[in-house]
């Protein structure tokens, strides 16, 4: 990731009031990415962004949410099911529940769906499955790997499975799955899969994780923490990481110091106010983005804070024209 | 609980629960720091404190030991680190009546994987935290920070779902699988049911059904100690003494995720208490609308102004909309709205500043004992 590197000097060389000139997110060619990172940075918000942002450059996309949350809303789709639905031409999404995996597993081996369902249903065989060691997130790496592989007609389903995941502390054992269970099986069909899981998730030119993060002093610390994990021990194409709701710089050097004027004049009017608030929460915010870049050697990808929220109306649409100019993405 | 002076002066544990990002761990230190300022023996039980609260709070060590924090003349606060990472071995050492009988569990494979995963044992490490300072440390308060939203079902579960697991028909079932099945007699059963438990096997390549009757035996021999252990714990959790604190903030996401916890709390039989709603944009600020700008000003500087008031109003107004959908799910008063303050809190003096929005009647002043009132 060293060809990152030379947007740094841009970055500080950058007068102008909004602009945080973007590393690039390699999203061209992806086959999976998947989003993860403290809970509440706006994971789901990033992950439905991504999504229309690769959509919108003419690539099929399948935005999957690992349990259910507010990924359907966010790409104006109500509630996702299990199965995927056509949300935005070319465009489909769906929610994988872990526990819909294991039964579909179950069932796979039984072929009695009432018999299946009965044992789904005891909790001591919840017991025993809860037991077996990385089975769920294997369940679901398995759903994922599906996706990536599906064809219709010799031609792919899917160009790109985007995965809104787990927050971070769920996140590792998700990733670290096969290499933990591929400890435990090495032959059989099912060291075979856990095989090609592997291959996926390592593979540069198919996988990107993307860790999403606010710049807050405790979630840019999890990133730091996740990126090394996921980049180091176990091996995985990690991207620069993705600053969500950066605040905005509203006033120049000259303005801060009339507004400072003012203040010791005793002014407490509510534009002062509201002034020395953003100005003061945008200086914590780019301390935050010096430390993380200082700690990741590479600079973040930013995405601006809405005020009004990225559930309203264009929100989504506005962090999904930022990440695509990121990706070098045109429609 | 109608009044956030009674969590303080009338119970002898407050839970705070609620979602990642909340500012829960915050808001707990600074309802500790308060009733510390009020003369009440106090302790904070931290999960996760960023590095600035870590470091006012004096938490430099992973250890479980109380940090005295001194808060002014004659007034302190305790803090404790609460690692919910921590193994559940050393509650199986504490209860075994032999090194040998503690050893069968502690290696056993499955236990290894279950002391991490299953029936929350890690979270009841932490409960059983809780428990001893309860017991033995002689507070008045104690405020126990949770971790996130999904785990605190399972962390303020824990005792009772360790306790199901030590019931002795689950034992039973987990000796031999093919109990689970309503017909167990039927042969065609028996074989689907060892199909699967095969393909189980297969996929995760463990002797599964042998290793989980291993484990079950070897833990079977520290289940009655275990057992009352457990049930004091959860008896201290339903206390009339204990409460439980909704932390949240005026964010869209919060509304489903605190009607679906404080659902999961009260099918547990722990209702909440309470509300204290964080990073509220001051009211006043946008009440009247646009205001008149401030004289001599440069028309640019005005327009930017005015743009940055507008965003704030913006937020405000989304937060206001938020704010009634979020208290209403979770059927809780709200009995504190803390304002945004701006960046990264952490130190004593922030959490001061905190104390005083959750608690904007003023406080006595010094007493002839030297306790320090504001």
């Amino acid at each position: 990731m060293s060809n990152w590197t030379s947007s740094k000097l841009t970055l500080r060389a950058s007068g102008s009031y909004d602009r945080d000139v973007p590393a690039r997110l390699p999203l061209a060619a992806q086959r999976l990415v998947i989003v993860t990172g403290k809970g509440g940075v706006g994971k789901s918000a990033v992950t439905a962004a991504l999504a229309r942002a690769v959509a919108g450059a003419g690539r099929r996309v399948l935005a999957v949410e690992v349990t259910r949350g507010g990924l359907g809303a966010l790409l104006g789709a109500g509630t996702l099911g299990p199965a995927p639905t056509v949300v935005a031409p070319r465009l489909q999404a769906t929610a994988l529940e872990p526990e819909e995996a294991l039964g579909d597993f179950v069932q796979g081996i039984l072929r009695f769906r009432m018999l299946a369902r009965r044992l789904l249903e005891s909790t001591s065989f919840q017991v025993l499955a809860a037991a077996a060691p990385g089975l769920p997130e294997l369940l679901v790496l398995h759903r994922l790997l599906g996706w990536v592989e599906e064809r219709r007609l010799g031609r792919r389903v899917y160009d790109l499975v985007v995965v809104d995941a787990p927050a971070s502390g769920h996140s590792l054992p998700l990733l670290a799955a096969p290499r933990t269970l591929g400890t435990l099986t090495r032959f059989g069909p099912v060291a075979q899969v856990l095989a090609r899981i592997q291959a996926l998730l390592t593979d540069p030119s198919r996988t990107l994780v993307c860790l999403v993060t606010t710049p807050e002093e405790l979630a840019v610390r999890e990133t730091i923490e996740l990126h090394r994990e996921l980049a180091g021990p176990l091996g995985l194409p990690v991207a620069p990481p993705i600053v969500n709701a950066l605040p905005p710089r509203r006033f120049g050097r000259r303005d801060e110091a009339a507004l400072a004027r003012l203040e010791a004049t005793g002014g407490a009017h509510a534009y002062l106010v509201a002034a020395r608030y953003q100005l003061e929460r945008r200086r914590r915010a780019l301390g935050q983005l010096t430390a993380l870049r200082r700690a990741l050697h590479e600079p973040a990808v930013s995405l601006p804070f809405l005020f009004a929220g990225p559930e309203a109306p264009g929100g989504v649409a506005r962090l999904a024209a930022d990440l695509a100019a990121a990706a070098g993405l045109t429609a | 609980m109608t009044t956030i002076d009674g969590l303080l002066e009338r119970r002898r544990i407050v839970f705070c629960v609620g979602s990642g990002g909340v500012g829960k761990t915050t808001t707990a230190a600074a309802l500790a720091v308060e009733s510390a300022r009020r003369g009440r023996k106090t302790a904070v039980l931290t999960v996760d404190p960023a590095p600035r609260l870590k470091d006012a709070l004096g938490l430099d060590t992973l250890d479980a030991r109380p940090r005295r924090v001194p808060l002014g003349v004659g007034v302190h606060l305790d803090a404790v680190l609460l690692d919910v990472r921590r193994t559940f071995d050393e509650v199986v050492r504490g209860l075994a009546a032999t090194p040998e009988q503690a050893r069968a569990v502690l290696e056993n494979r499955l236990y290894q994987n279950l002391s991490g995963t299953l029936a929350g044992t890690a979270e009841y490490t932490a409960v059983e935290i809780v428990f001893r300072l309860a017991e033995e440390g002689g507070y008045d308060l104690l405020v126990v920070d949770t971790p996130p939203a999904r785990h605190v079902v399972d962390f303020l579960d824990a005792p009772r779902r360790l306790l199901a697991l030590l019931d002795s028909r689950a034992f039973a079932i987990l000796k031999d699988p093919t109990v689970i099945l309503p017909a167990s007699g039927s042969r065609l059963a028996h074989l689907v049911l060892s199909a699967v438990l095969r393909g189980l096997e297969r996929f995760t390549g463990l002797e599964l059904v042998r290793e989980v009757g291993d484990f079950v035996r070897a833990i079977e021999a520290l289940t009655g100690a275990l057992r009352a252990r457990v049930t004091a714990a959860d008896a201290l959790l339903r206390a009339d003494g204990t409460a439980l604190v909704l932390v949240t903030a005026p964010e869209p996401r919060l509304v489903d995720e605190n009607t679906r916890l404080t659902r999961a709390l009260a099918g547990l039989g722990l209702p909440v208490g309470g509300i204290i709603v964080n990073r509220m944009l001051p009211r006043a600020l946008f009440a009247g609308g646009t205001p008149p700008p401030p004289d001599g000003l440069a028309p640019a500087l005005v327009a930017r102004l005015r743009r940055a008031h507008a965003e704030l109003a913006t937020l405000a107004a989304r937060q206001e909309a938020v704010l009634a959908p979020l208290v209403e799910g979770t059927a809780a008063p709200v009995l504190a709205e803390v304002p945004l303050l701006p960046g990264d809190l952490g130190s004593l003096a922030d959490l001061e500043a905190i104390a005083r929005h959750l608690f904007p009647a003023p406080a006595a002043a010094p007493d002839s004992a030297g306790r320090v009132g504001r």
